[in-house]
């Protein structure tokens, strides 16, 4: 009789490769043995660049305002950040802004609203 | 017997054509991605192809069930909430993993084609089963790259999850076009090693060659390969349904229909 969790070493086993896959694709980690070096570069380009669009789309002025840097800034942000198991891509987009306005590449976004004590 | 029969030609619900899938003629049925709806709060064009007795099925893209962390039963809910909802009689997510070591791919990745990889997703599998108030099918996925040690072919590594699990097909021929040019996979030795009595339905979709390599991005028009391999698989089973998947850089109302017309003429020309 095998638990619903069951396999247990074999679950160990896989959660070390695929973890090792990702933080090589998303992360910047070493390749893992036994891939091809040129395809993990290829599968590595995808993922970013799907993710570069998301984000793009999420947030169109913010890529507007950074025009031909934002592909070298996202791709600098993504590898730097990759997005963790269970954040969102509204989460991502707002931290790429965020990130961007911190390195000074974004005018620090202004809330418009009344200030009444500065009214006369 | 199979849950679903005659579905006849579908599209994927998107919220950027939701007027074009409503005005389009020869829409049968249609797939909604369960991540981007809220239960009790259903889409106006959603609500109204029900009410016209559109079959609309749930597809998920997150449940990462190939994957060796632990399902997530949020999202498992999520999607059976879903399926109540419209009435679905089947579910389906894919054979892959999105999620590991704490990071997020973003993406459907393959699993490696190893017993350990086909014992988790089977656990995994059974578990959301057991929390889904309908029966679920998996779809294959498109690979940029290959796992080192694969012991068993895709074909394979699909069948024994069907007789271990008893969950239906989703045979994407896109993917397996793109498995095809990319990682070497034998298209009709796939089609005969899969149990086609446990089809649920097919997705075709369009892609785009970058160098050697072959991407599905569901952003561009569908190979006249992609139909040859609906054909083969027509030549050896009737689909109960094919659904036209286009996910960006949404075409004119009228290519979309040509596309659909396109799906249609391989299956007709098989009938009978």
């Amino acid at each position: 009789m095998v638990d619903d969790n069951g396999f247990p070493a074999a679950r160990e086993r896989l959660a070390a490769a695929q973890a090792e896959l990702l933080t090589a694709l998303l992360a910047d980690g070493p390749a893992p043995a036994g891939f091809d070096e040129q395809r993990l570069d290829v599968e590595r380009r995808a993922l970013l660049s799907k993710r570069r669009g998301i984000v793009r789309m999420l947030g169109p002025a913010v890529a507007d305002e950074l025009g031909e840097r934002f592909r070298p800034l996202f791709d600098a942000y993504a590898v730097a950040h990759p997005r963790r198991a269970g954040s969102r891509a509204r989460e991502d987009a707002a931290a790429f802004a965020e990130w961007c306005r911190a390195a000074g590449e974004l005018a620090v976004k202004r809330k418009a609203r009344w200030k009444f004590w500065q009214s006369n | 017997m199979a849950v679903i029969t005659n579905l006849g030609v579908g599209i994927g619900w998107r919220s950027e054509i939701d007027l074009t899938v409503e005005r389009l003629p020869g829409v049968d049925f249609v797939e909604v991605v369960a991540e981007n709806l809220h239960i009790g709060r259903l889409p106006e064009s959603v609500t109204l192809l029900l009410e016209r007795g559109i079959p609309v099925l749930p597809h998920a893209v997150s449940l990462s069930l190939g994957s060796a962390d632990e399902v997530d039963l949020n999202r498992v809910e999520h999607l059976g909430g879903i399926a109540e909802a419209v009435g679905a009689p089947m579910v389906s997510d894919h054979v892959c993993f999105v999620r590991a070591g704490g990071l997020d791919s973003g993406h459907l990745m393959p699993v490696p084609r190893t017993k350990d990889a086909l014992d988790v997703l089977v656990a995994n599998v059974k578990l959301a089963q057991r929390n889904l108030p309908v029966p679920l099918a998996l779809e294959n996925v498109a690979a940029l790259l290959e796992w080192p040690g694969g012991e068993l072919t895709e074909g394979q590594f699909l069948a024994e999850l069907v007789e271990r699990t008893d969950c239906w097909l989703l045979v994407d021929v896109a993917n397996l076009y793109a498995n095809a040019r990319n990682i070497g996979t034998d298209p009709e030795r796939f089609l005969d090693e899969i149990p086609l009595e446990r089809l649920a339905y097919v997705h075709v979709a369009g892609g785009v060659e970058h160098g050697d390599v072959y991407h599905d991005t569901h952003a561009h028009a569908v190979l006249p390969e992609v139909l040859g391999l609906l054909g083969e698989l027509c030549s050896r089973v009737k689909p109960p349904g094919v659904l036209l998947e286009r996910d960006d850089n949404y075409p004119s109302d009228t290519e979309i229909a040509t596309e659909l017309a396109a799906i249609r003429a391989v299956v007709d020309g098989h009938r009978g």
